[in-house]
């Protein structure tokens, strides 16, 4: 009789796939935990989410570039649905590179492994306070340089990018500085 | 320069897990599974890049059936020895 495959709730992954991840039976995904690659992944990570933030700006870029109504419309659709697929699919990779580990309980780590999974989400803690703390400052100073709230611009790309980023940065903080994993 | 998360550099703890573990034929992941650990913290701690707790190290030292002591050390081990 096959074990039960515990779900944890709370942390998004389940024991099974944690396991899998820990061990190398995925061995199609081994060329994804060398080092440089999980940097390129971070890098592509970091400017999928910024494009989708970018998706916020739209009403002013568009303005700009002088582009139609319709042109507009077809090139924002488009763009936002890849940019936003991309940063799922680039999310999926990063957990699958670093094993895991950012996502998963303590039962299932060994001690070294709960150290650095705990040094990432103090780095991530402070990295997130940073960036909304710039943004907000952004969104706020100088009646000229108000960067994020010009006339009709929409809030929720940024948003929904600042929970991309609330949710990958433990993990690609990881990919970026571990050396082995 | 970024040191990995796991490294000590105030406090190195020097071991010989390697020779040890060769000297009984065991695989990093057979050593792995005898402690409870993943392969690649066994690594780690070959490479000194991380200082195990005080449990784990006992529980080494009883895979590799030998002395805390013999096995850890907060000076570095003479070659030979």
């Amino acid at each position: 009789m096959s074990k039960k495959n515990k779900i944890y709730w709370f942390e998004g992954v389940t024991e099974k796939g944690v396991k899998s991840l820990l061990t190398d039976e995925n061995s199609k995904y081994r060329w994804l935990r060398s080092q440089r690659n999980r940097r390129i992944l971070v890098v592509l990570m970091a400017l999928g989410t910024a494009l989708v933030a970018a998706g916020s700006y739209w009403p002013t870029l568009k303005t700009n570039l002088n582009l139609s109504d319709e042109t507009s419309v077809v090139i924002y659709s488009v763009t936002a649905i890849f940019a936003i697929f991309a940063v799922l699919v680039g999310y999926l990779f990063l957990r699958i590179s670093v094993r895991g580990i950012a996502d998963a309980p303590d039962e299932l780590l060994d001690e070294r492994q709960i150290k650095i999974r705990d040094t990432s989400f103090r780095y991530a803690y402070y990295g997130f306070g940073y960036i909304v703390l710039v943004l907000l400052l952004l969104m706020n100073i100088g009646p000229e340089v108000k960067l994020f709230q010009p006339e009709g611009n929409d809030g929720s790309y940024l948003i929904i990018s600042m929970m991309f980023l609330c949710a990958a940065l433990p993990s690609m903080i990881l990919a970026w500085r571990e050396r082995d994993i | 320069m970024l040191l990995p998360m796991s490294r000590n550099p105030e406090e190195p703890v020097y071991n010989r897990i390697e020779a040890a573990r060769n000297a009984l034929g065991l695989s990093r992941q057979e050593l792995a599974d005898k402690v409870g650990v993943h392969y690649q913290t066994v690594g780690y701690l070959e490479r000194e890049e991380y200082s195990p707790s005080l449990v784990l190290a006992l529980r080494i030292a009883n895979a590799l059936n030998q002395e805390v002591s013999d096995l850890f050390s907060l000076n570095p081990f003479k070659k030979g020895k």
